[in-house]
Protein backbone atom coordinates (compact mmCIF):
# COMPACT_ATOMS: atom_id res chain seq x y z
CA UNK A 1 0.00 0.00 0.00
CA UNK A 2 1.53 3.11 -0.85
CA UNK A 3 0.52 6.32 1.29
CA UNK A 4 1.11 10.07 0.50
CA UNK A 5 1.38 11.49 4.25
CA UNK A 6 1.48 15.66 3.75
CA UNK A 7 2.77 17.03 7.02
CA UNK A 8 4.63 19.89 8.29
CA UNK A 9 6.41 18.68 11.61
CA UNK A 10 9.49 16.79 11.26
CA UNK A 11 9.19 14.75 14.54
CA UNK A 12 5.43 13.74 13.53
CA UNK A 13 6.51 12.83 10.05
CA UNK A 14 9.05 10.45 11.04
CA UNK A 15 6.87 8.71 13.72
CA UNK A 16 3.91 7.67 11.06
CA UNK A 17 6.52 7.37 8.37
CA UNK A 18 8.30 4.80 10.61
CA UNK A 19 5.36 2.98 12.41
CA UNK A 20 3.38 2.45 8.76
CA UNK A 21 7.10 1.09 7.04
CA UNK A 22 6.84 -1.54 9.25
CA UNK A 23 3.33 -2.37 8.63
CA UNK A 24 4.72 -2.38 4.81
CA UNK A 25 3.21 0.95 3.65
CA UNK A 26 5.50 3.10 1.16
CA UNK A 27 5.37 6.62 2.30
CA UNK A 28 5.87 9.84 0.29
CA UNK A 29 6.02 12.77 2.11
CA UNK A 30 5.22 16.31 1.56
CA UNK A 31 5.97 19.11 3.61
CA UNK A 32 3.07 21.55 2.65
CA UNK A 33 -0.46 21.50 0.82
CA UNK A 34 1.04 22.40 -2.42
CA UNK A 35 3.77 20.09 -2.68
CA UNK A 36 1.19 17.46 -2.14
CA UNK A 37 -1.09 18.55 -4.73
CA UNK A 38 1.92 18.17 -6.67
CA UNK A 39 2.93 14.61 -5.94
CA UNK A 40 -0.32 13.28 -6.04
CA UNK A 41 -1.02 14.38 -9.69
CA UNK A 42 2.12 12.46 -10.50
CA UNK A 43 1.85 9.49 -8.16
CA UNK A 44 -0.63 6.77 -7.57
CA UNK A 45 -1.83 6.61 -3.80
CA UNK A 46 -4.02 4.25 -2.12
CA UNK A 47 -4.46 6.78 0.33
CA UNK A 48 -3.66 10.64 1.50
CA UNK A 49 -2.88 11.82 5.06
CA UNK A 50 -3.35 15.58 5.12
CA UNK A 51 -2.55 17.92 8.11
CA UNK A 52 -4.99 20.02 8.11
CA UNK A 53 -2.92 23.15 9.38
CA UNK A 54 0.72 23.47 7.08
CA UNK A 55 2.44 26.52 6.05
CA UNK A 56 1.40 27.87 2.51
CA UNK A 57 -1.24 26.06 0.89
CA UNK A 58 -3.81 23.70 3.88
CA UNK A 59 -4.67 20.25 3.63
CA UNK A 60 -8.32 21.39 3.17
CA UNK A 61 -7.38 23.47 0.36
CA UNK A 62 -5.07 20.49 -1.46
CA UNK A 63 -7.85 17.60 -1.24
CA UNK A 64 -10.30 20.38 -2.36
CA UNK A 65 -8.06 20.82 -5.42
CA UNK A 66 -7.01 17.30 -6.14
CA UNK A 67 -10.99 16.35 -5.83
CA UNK A 68 -11.67 19.26 -7.91
CA UNK A 69 -9.50 17.43 -11.07
CA UNK A 70 -11.51 14.35 -10.54
CA UNK A 71 -9.30 12.61 -7.90
CA UNK A 72 -11.45 10.24 -5.99
CA UNK A 73 -8.11 8.75 -3.72
CA UNK A 74 -9.30 8.11 -0.15
CA UNK A 75 -8.16 10.96 2.10
CA UNK A 76 -7.95 10.80 5.90
CA UNK A 77 -7.16 13.93 7.57
CA UNK A 78 -5.37 14.85 10.66
CA UNK A 79 -6.14 18.01 12.94
CA UNK A 80 -4.40 19.50 15.73
CA UNK A 81 -7.50 21.71 16.42
CA UNK A 82 -10.68 20.62 18.98
CA UNK A 83 -13.05 23.16 16.87
CA UNK A 84 -16.09 21.08 15.23
CA UNK A 85 -15.51 23.27 11.95
CA UNK A 86 -12.38 22.07 11.39
CA UNK A 87 -13.67 18.71 10.93
CA UNK A 88 -16.54 19.60 9.13
CA UNK A 89 -14.36 21.56 6.55
CA UNK A 90 -12.45 18.96 5.85
CA UNK A 91 -15.26 16.29 5.25
CA UNK A 92 -17.01 18.40 3.19
CA UNK A 93 -13.10 19.33 1.18
CA UNK A 94 -14.00 15.50 0.35
CA UNK A 95 -11.94 13.65 3.24
CA UNK A 96 -13.08 10.01 4.04
CA UNK A 97 -12.30 10.49 7.65
CA UNK A 98 -10.31 12.31 10.29
CA UNK A 99 -8.13 11.91 13.02
CA UNK A 100 -7.25 14.25 16.40
CA UNK A 101 -4.19 14.86 17.49
CA UNK A 102 -2.82 13.01 19.66
CA UNK A 103 -3.96 9.54 18.06
CA UNK A 104 -2.51 6.47 18.95
CA UNK A 105 -0.58 4.76 15.24
CA UNK A 106 -2.71 1.84 14.91
CA UNK A 107 -5.78 3.80 15.12
CA UNK A 108 -4.20 5.65 12.02
CA UNK A 109 -3.82 2.39 10.20
CA UNK A 110 -7.17 0.95 11.10
CA UNK A 111 -8.52 4.02 9.55
CA UNK A 112 -6.20 3.86 6.46
CA UNK A 113 -7.39 0.14 6.08
CA UNK A 114 -11.17 1.42 6.33
CA UNK A 115 -11.06 4.00 4.31
CA UNK A 116 -8.98 1.93 1.57
CA UNK A 117 -11.53 -1.00 1.91
CA UNK A 118 -14.54 1.27 0.99
CA UNK A 119 -12.99 2.76 -1.79
CA UNK A 120 -12.98 -0.48 -3.41
CA UNK A 121 -16.08 -1.46 -2.95
CA UNK A 122 -17.33 2.09 -3.57
CA UNK A 123 -15.86 3.44 -6.42
CA UNK A 124 -17.76 4.62 -9.27
CA UNK A 125 -19.75 2.39 -11.50
CA UNK A 126 -19.35 4.76 -14.63
CA UNK A 127 -15.63 6.05 -15.54
CA UNK A 128 -15.12 7.40 -18.23
CA UNK A 129 -11.96 9.23 -20.01
CA UNK A 130 -11.34 10.60 -23.13
CA UNK A 131 -14.15 9.20 -25.76
CA UNK A 132 -14.37 5.66 -23.24
CA UNK A 133 -17.06 4.80 -20.96
CA UNK A 134 -16.63 2.16 -18.23
CA UNK A 135 -19.24 0.45 -17.51
CA UNK A 136 -17.38 -1.06 -13.82
CA UNK A 137 -20.29 -3.11 -12.56
CA UNK A 138 -20.92 -5.23 -15.86
CA UNK A 139 -16.83 -4.73 -17.20
CA UNK A 140 -18.45 -3.63 -20.11
CA UNK A 141 -15.95 -0.86 -22.51
CA UNK A 142 -18.05 1.57 -24.48
CA UNK A 143 -16.84 3.80 -27.50
CA UNK A 144 -18.08 3.70 -30.86
CA UNK A 145 -19.12 0.48 -30.37
CA UNK A 146 -19.00 -1.88 -26.69
CA UNK A 147 -16.81 -4.71 -25.44
CA UNK A 148 -16.98 -6.80 -22.51
CA UNK A 149 -13.94 -7.60 -20.62
CA UNK A 150 -12.98 -10.52 -18.67
CA UNK A 151 -12.57 -9.96 -15.10
CA UNK A 152 -8.97 -9.34 -14.66
CA UNK A 153 -9.24 -6.83 -17.15
CA UNK A 154 -11.73 -5.49 -16.11
CA UNK A 155 -9.97 -4.79 -12.32
CA UNK A 156 -6.82 -2.77 -14.60
CA UNK A 157 -9.42 -0.86 -16.41
CA UNK A 158 -10.91 0.34 -13.11
CA UNK A 159 -7.48 1.67 -11.71
CA UNK A 160 -6.28 3.11 -15.19
CA UNK A 161 -9.42 4.97 -15.44
CA UNK A 162 -9.07 6.18 -11.28
CA UNK A 163 -5.47 7.42 -12.24
CA UNK A 164 -5.26 8.78 -15.71
CA UNK A 165 -2.41 10.36 -16.76
CA UNK A 166 -0.04 8.69 -14.04
CA UNK A 167 2.99 6.89 -14.72
CA UNK A 168 1.86 3.69 -12.83
CA UNK A 169 4.55 0.70 -12.06
CA UNK A 170 4.13 -2.58 -13.70
CA UNK A 171 4.48 -3.77 -9.80
CA UNK A 172 1.60 -1.30 -8.40
CA UNK A 173 -0.67 -2.61 -11.59
CA UNK A 174 -0.04 -6.35 -10.74
CA UNK A 175 -0.66 -5.78 -7.02
CA UNK A 176 -3.90 -3.82 -7.53
CA UNK A 177 -5.55 -6.01 -10.66
CA UNK A 178 -3.98 -9.87 -9.29
CA UNK A 179 -4.34 -11.34 -6.06
CA UNK A 180 -1.56 -13.22 -4.75
CA UNK A 181 -3.33 -15.82 -2.96
CA UNK A 182 -5.59 -16.96 -5.71
CA UNK A 183 -2.94 -16.86 -7.97
CA UNK A 184 0.01 -18.02 -6.69
CA UNK A 185 1.27 -18.42 -10.27
CA UNK A 186 0.66 -15.35 -11.38
CA UNK A 187 3.62 -12.83 -11.96
CA UNK A 188 4.39 -9.46 -13.37
CA UNK A 189 4.46 -10.81 -17.39
CA UNK A 190 0.82 -11.23 -16.86
CA UNK A 191 0.47 -7.21 -16.71
CA UNK A 192 1.92 -6.70 -20.13
CA UNK A 193 -0.44 -9.53 -22.00
CA UNK A 194 -3.54 -7.71 -20.36
CA UNK A 195 -2.09 -4.41 -21.07
CA UNK A 196 -2.03 -5.30 -24.88
CA UNK A 197 -5.31 -6.74 -24.40
CA UNK A 198 -7.11 -3.76 -23.58
CA UNK A 199 -4.88 -1.78 -25.74
CA UNK A 200 -6.45 -4.43 -28.98
CA UNK A 201 -9.49 -3.84 -27.23
CA UNK A 202 -9.84 0.19 -27.26
CA UNK A 203 -8.11 0.21 -30.61
CA UNK A 204 -11.19 -1.88 -31.89
CA UNK A 205 -13.77 0.15 -30.36
CA UNK A 206 -12.35 3.03 -31.65
CA UNK A 207 -11.29 4.79 -28.46
CA UNK A 208 -9.06 7.92 -28.27
CA UNK A 209 -6.76 6.67 -25.32
CA UNK A 210 -4.25 3.67 -25.00
CA UNK A 211 -1.89 2.56 -22.38
CA UNK A 212 1.05 3.93 -23.29
CA UNK A 213 4.63 2.11 -21.77
CA UNK A 214 6.97 -0.54 -22.52
CA UNK A 215 6.77 -4.43 -21.79
CA UNK A 216 8.82 -3.33 -18.49
CA UNK A 217 6.27 -0.53 -17.65
CA UNK A 218 5.71 1.56 -16.02
CA UNK A 219 2.66 2.40 -17.82
CA UNK A 220 0.04 5.13 -18.35
CA UNK A 221 -3.89 6.06 -19.56
CA UNK A 222 -3.23 8.79 -22.20
CA UNK A 223 -4.75 10.56 -24.63
CA UNK A 224 -4.05 9.18 -28.47
CA UNK A 225 -3.71 12.30 -29.62
CA UNK A 226 -1.13 14.00 -26.79
CA UNK A 227 1.30 11.80 -28.75
CA UNK A 228 -0.07 13.39 -31.93
CA UNK A 229 -1.25 9.78 -33.12
CA UNK B 1 -50.79 -21.07 -60.78
CA UNK B 2 -48.73 -24.44 -61.87
CA UNK B 3 -48.10 -22.27 -65.12
CA UNK B 4 -46.83 -19.71 -63.54
CA UNK B 5 -44.38 -21.84 -61.51
CA UNK B 6 -42.81 -23.23 -64.68
CA UNK B 7 -42.46 -19.56 -66.04
CA UNK B 8 -40.32 -18.94 -63.20
CA UNK B 9 -38.45 -22.09 -63.58
CA UNK B 10 -37.60 -21.82 -67.48
CA UNK B 11 -38.03 -17.74 -67.40
CA UNK B 12 -34.98 -17.36 -64.73
CA UNK B 13 -35.25 -13.17 -63.57
CA UNK B 14 -31.38 -13.93 -63.97
CA UNK B 15 -32.40 -14.31 -67.83
CA UNK B 16 -29.85 -15.93 -69.91
CA UNK B 17 -26.52 -14.93 -67.70
CA UNK B 18 -27.74 -17.34 -65.47
CA UNK B 19 -25.31 -19.68 -66.57
CA UNK B 20 -22.57 -17.27 -65.80
CA UNK B 21 -23.12 -17.21 -62.24
CA UNK B 22 -22.36 -20.47 -61.38
CA UNK B 23 -19.27 -20.36 -63.08
CA UNK B 24 -18.15 -16.95 -61.74
CA UNK B 25 -18.88 -18.66 -58.52
CA UNK B 26 -16.50 -21.35 -59.00
CA UNK B 27 -13.84 -19.57 -60.59
CA UNK B 28 -13.62 -17.38 -57.45
CA UNK B 29 -13.60 -20.01 -55.21
CA UNK B 30 -11.03 -22.11 -56.91
CA UNK B 31 -9.10 -18.93 -57.08
CA UNK B 32 -9.41 -18.31 -53.69
CA UNK B 33 -8.47 -22.00 -52.65
CA UNK B 34 -5.75 -22.04 -54.53
CA UNK B 35 -4.56 -18.24 -52.57
CA UNK B 36 -5.35 -20.37 -49.62
CA UNK B 37 -3.44 -23.30 -50.13
CA UNK B 38 0.14 -21.19 -51.11
CA UNK B 39 -0.46 -19.25 -48.37
CA UNK B 40 -0.20 -21.99 -46.14
CA UNK B 41 3.24 -23.80 -48.11
CA UNK B 42 4.08 -20.56 -47.68
CA UNK B 43 3.27 -19.82 -43.93
CA UNK B 44 2.69 -22.61 -42.42
CA UNK B 45 -0.81 -21.49 -41.47
CA UNK B 46 -3.80 -21.32 -43.53
CA UNK B 47 -5.01 -17.43 -45.40
CA UNK B 48 -8.87 -18.61 -44.30
CA UNK B 49 -10.71 -21.15 -42.57
CA UNK B 50 -13.69 -22.38 -44.76
CA UNK B 51 -15.21 -20.75 -47.67
CA UNK B 52 -18.93 -20.64 -48.94
CA UNK B 53 -20.52 -19.83 -51.78
CA UNK B 54 -24.13 -19.22 -53.57
CA UNK B 55 -26.30 -17.55 -56.19
CA UNK B 56 -29.02 -15.69 -54.40
CA UNK B 57 -32.48 -17.90 -54.87
CA UNK B 58 -35.07 -17.04 -57.63
CA UNK B 59 -37.45 -16.42 -54.57
CA UNK B 60 -35.03 -14.41 -52.57
CA UNK B 61 -33.69 -12.30 -55.43
CA UNK B 62 -37.76 -11.43 -56.62
CA UNK B 63 -38.70 -10.80 -53.02
CA UNK B 64 -35.70 -7.84 -52.73
CA UNK B 65 -36.54 -6.60 -56.18
CA UNK B 66 -40.42 -6.15 -54.89
CA UNK B 67 -39.06 -4.90 -51.38
CA UNK B 68 -36.54 -2.27 -53.57
CA UNK B 69 -39.54 -1.20 -55.61
CA UNK B 70 -37.81 -2.90 -59.16
CA UNK B 71 -38.89 -5.22 -61.81
CA UNK B 72 -38.21 -8.22 -61.70
CA UNK B 73 -35.64 -8.02 -64.44
CA UNK B 74 -32.09 -9.46 -65.20
CA UNK B 75 -31.14 -5.68 -65.23
CA UNK B 76 -32.34 -5.47 -61.20
CA UNK B 77 -30.76 -8.50 -60.42
CA UNK B 78 -27.58 -8.23 -61.64
CA UNK B 79 -27.25 -4.36 -62.46
CA UNK B 80 -29.29 -2.83 -59.68
CA UNK B 81 -28.72 -5.01 -56.89
CA UNK B 82 -25.45 -6.34 -56.14
CA UNK B 83 -25.93 -9.66 -54.36
CA UNK B 84 -27.01 -12.52 -56.69
CA UNK B 85 -23.14 -13.77 -56.26
CA UNK B 86 -22.64 -14.08 -52.92
CA UNK B 87 -19.16 -15.87 -51.12
CA UNK B 88 -18.63 -15.87 -47.61
CA UNK B 89 -15.10 -16.14 -45.98
CA UNK B 90 -14.29 -17.88 -42.67
CA UNK B 91 -11.37 -16.77 -40.69
CA UNK B 92 -9.52 -18.19 -37.92
CA UNK B 93 -8.10 -14.93 -36.32
CA UNK B 94 -9.62 -11.19 -36.80
CA UNK B 95 -6.01 -9.77 -38.37
CA UNK B 96 -6.76 -12.65 -41.47
CA UNK B 97 -9.53 -10.58 -42.78
CA UNK B 98 -7.06 -7.67 -43.58
CA UNK B 99 -4.83 -10.86 -45.53
CA UNK B 100 -7.67 -12.19 -47.06
CA UNK B 101 -8.51 -8.58 -48.44
CA UNK B 102 -4.96 -8.10 -49.68
CA UNK B 103 -5.30 -10.90 -51.52
CA UNK B 104 -8.28 -10.07 -53.29
CA UNK B 105 -7.30 -6.52 -53.99
CA UNK B 106 -4.24 -8.29 -56.00
CA UNK B 107 -6.76 -10.56 -58.39
CA UNK B 108 -6.48 -8.57 -61.58
CA UNK B 109 -9.58 -9.07 -62.66
CA UNK B 110 -11.16 -7.67 -59.77
CA UNK B 111 -12.14 -4.62 -58.74
CA UNK B 112 -13.18 -3.76 -54.68
CA UNK B 113 -16.07 -1.16 -55.08
CA UNK B 114 -17.21 -1.38 -51.77
CA UNK B 115 -16.25 -1.65 -48.08
CA UNK B 116 -18.37 -1.45 -45.47
CA UNK B 117 -16.82 -2.77 -41.92
CA UNK B 118 -18.70 -3.44 -39.71
CA UNK B 119 -16.25 -4.94 -37.13
CA UNK B 120 -15.23 -1.51 -36.74
CA UNK B 121 -18.90 0.07 -37.45
CA UNK B 122 -20.47 -2.74 -35.48
CA UNK B 123 -23.75 -2.74 -36.07
CA UNK B 124 -26.59 -2.32 -32.99
CA UNK B 125 -27.65 -6.00 -32.40
CA UNK B 126 -23.56 -6.99 -32.63
CA UNK B 127 -23.18 -8.03 -35.83
CA UNK B 128 -19.58 -7.85 -37.16
CA UNK B 129 -18.67 -8.56 -40.70
CA UNK B 130 -16.74 -7.32 -43.45
CA UNK B 131 -18.17 -6.93 -46.33
CA UNK B 132 -17.24 -5.87 -50.20
CA UNK B 133 -18.66 -5.45 -52.96
CA UNK B 134 -16.63 -6.38 -56.18
CA UNK B 135 -16.78 -5.79 -59.67
CA UNK B 136 -15.58 -8.64 -61.92
CA UNK B 137 -14.47 -8.85 -64.85
CA UNK B 138 -15.56 -11.95 -67.15
CA UNK B 139 -15.27 -13.00 -70.92
CA UNK B 140 -18.81 -13.29 -70.89
CA UNK B 141 -21.44 -10.57 -72.13
CA UNK B 142 -23.44 -8.95 -69.05
CA UNK B 143 -26.34 -7.86 -68.78
CA UNK B 144 -25.66 -4.20 -69.73
CA UNK B 145 -24.49 -5.80 -73.37
CA UNK B 146 -21.20 -5.51 -72.96
CA UNK B 147 -18.18 -8.03 -73.78
CA UNK B 148 -16.16 -8.44 -71.60
CA UNK B 149 -19.01 -8.32 -68.90
CA UNK B 150 -18.89 -7.22 -65.60
CA UNK B 151 -20.49 -9.15 -62.86
CA UNK B 152 -20.83 -8.03 -58.93
CA UNK B 153 -19.72 -10.63 -56.30
CA UNK B 154 -20.46 -9.54 -52.78
CA UNK B 155 -18.43 -10.87 -50.16
CA UNK B 156 -18.50 -11.38 -46.63
CA UNK B 157 -15.47 -11.78 -44.35
CA UNK B 158 -15.88 -12.74 -40.99
CA UNK B 159 -14.05 -15.36 -38.12
CA UNK B 160 -15.51 -18.09 -36.87
CA UNK B 161 -16.59 -16.95 -33.48
CA UNK B 162 -18.51 -14.33 -35.69
CA UNK B 163 -20.16 -16.60 -38.49
CA UNK B 164 -20.91 -18.54 -35.12
CA UNK B 165 -23.06 -15.57 -33.72
CA UNK B 166 -24.47 -14.39 -37.22
CA UNK B 167 -25.86 -18.12 -37.34
CA UNK B 168 -27.73 -18.17 -34.19
CA UNK B 169 -28.60 -14.32 -35.26
CA UNK B 170 -29.80 -15.15 -38.34
CA UNK B 171 -32.11 -18.07 -36.15
CA UNK B 172 -33.67 -15.45 -34.13
CA UNK B 173 -34.69 -13.18 -36.89
CA UNK B 174 -36.29 -16.34 -38.85
CA UNK B 175 -38.24 -17.39 -35.90
CA UNK B 176 -41.68 -16.56 -36.47
CA UNK B 177 -44.23 -15.79 -33.20
CA UNK B 178 -41.76 -15.36 -30.41
CA UNK B 179 -43.54 -13.70 -27.20
CA UNK B 180 -41.98 -10.31 -27.30
CA UNK B 181 -40.88 -10.21 -23.93
CA UNK B 182 -38.76 -13.44 -24.51
CA UNK B 183 -37.44 -11.84 -27.86
CA UNK B 184 -35.96 -8.60 -26.21
CA UNK B 185 -34.29 -10.91 -23.80
CA UNK B 186 -32.61 -12.98 -26.31
CA UNK B 187 -31.50 -10.33 -28.05
CA UNK B 188 -30.03 -8.57 -25.27
CA UNK B 189 -27.81 -11.85 -24.14
CA UNK B 190 -27.04 -11.83 -28.04
CA UNK B 191 -25.77 -8.37 -27.98
CA UNK B 192 -23.83 -9.32 -25.10
CA UNK B 193 -22.43 -12.51 -26.62
CA UNK B 194 -21.19 -10.54 -29.35
CA UNK B 195 -19.10 -8.26 -27.22
CA UNK B 196 -18.06 -11.22 -25.26
CA UNK B 197 -16.66 -12.87 -28.42
CA UNK B 198 -15.21 -10.19 -30.00
CA UNK B 199 -13.36 -9.79 -26.56
CA UNK B 200 -12.43 -13.07 -27.16
CA UNK B 201 -11.09 -12.83 -30.91
CA UNK B 202 -9.08 -9.98 -30.19
CA UNK B 203 -7.69 -11.32 -27.12
CA UNK B 204 -6.44 -14.81 -29.33
CA UNK B 205 -5.40 -12.35 -31.88
CA UNK B 206 -2.70 -10.93 -28.78
CA UNK B 207 -1.88 -14.07 -27.59
CA UNK B 208 -0.74 -14.93 -31.12
CA UNK B 209 0.95 -11.64 -31.77
CA UNK B 210 2.60 -11.97 -28.56
CA UNK B 211 3.54 -15.88 -29.55
CA UNK B 212 4.77 -14.60 -33.04
CA UNK B 213 6.81 -11.79 -31.56
CA UNK B 214 8.60 -13.83 -29.15
CA UNK B 215 8.92 -16.12 -32.17
CA UNK B 216 10.96 -13.45 -34.45
CA UNK B 217 13.13 -12.51 -30.87
CA UNK B 218 14.23 -16.36 -31.03
CA UNK B 219 15.02 -15.98 -34.51
CA UNK B 220 17.04 -12.75 -34.06
CA UNK B 221 18.80 -14.10 -31.16
CA UNK B 222 20.35 -17.04 -33.03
Amino acid sequence: MKILLAEDETAMQRAIQAFLSIQHCEVDLASDGRKAVEMAENGVYDCYVFDIMMPGMNGIDALQHLRGSGDKTPAIFLTAKVEVDDRVHGLEAGADDYLTKPFAMKELLARIHSVTRRSEEYTPSKLTFGNVDFDADNDTLTCKSSIQLSSPEGRMMRYLLLNPQKSISSETLYHHVWNEKENPDADEQMVWIYISYLNQKLDAIDADIKISGEESGPFSLVSNQSNGL
Amino acid sequence: METNQKNQTINSIYGDYQKHLCEILETLTNRLSKANETFRLKNGEALYEHINGRIKSEQSMRDKCRRRGLPCTPYSALHELTDAIGLRIVTTFREDINQVIETIEHFEDCRIIEKKDYIHNVKPNGYRSYHLILDYETPFEDVCGHTPGHYFVEIQLRTIAMDTWASLEHQVSYKKNIDPKREKLIRQELKRCADELASCDISMQTIRNLIREDHAHENTAR
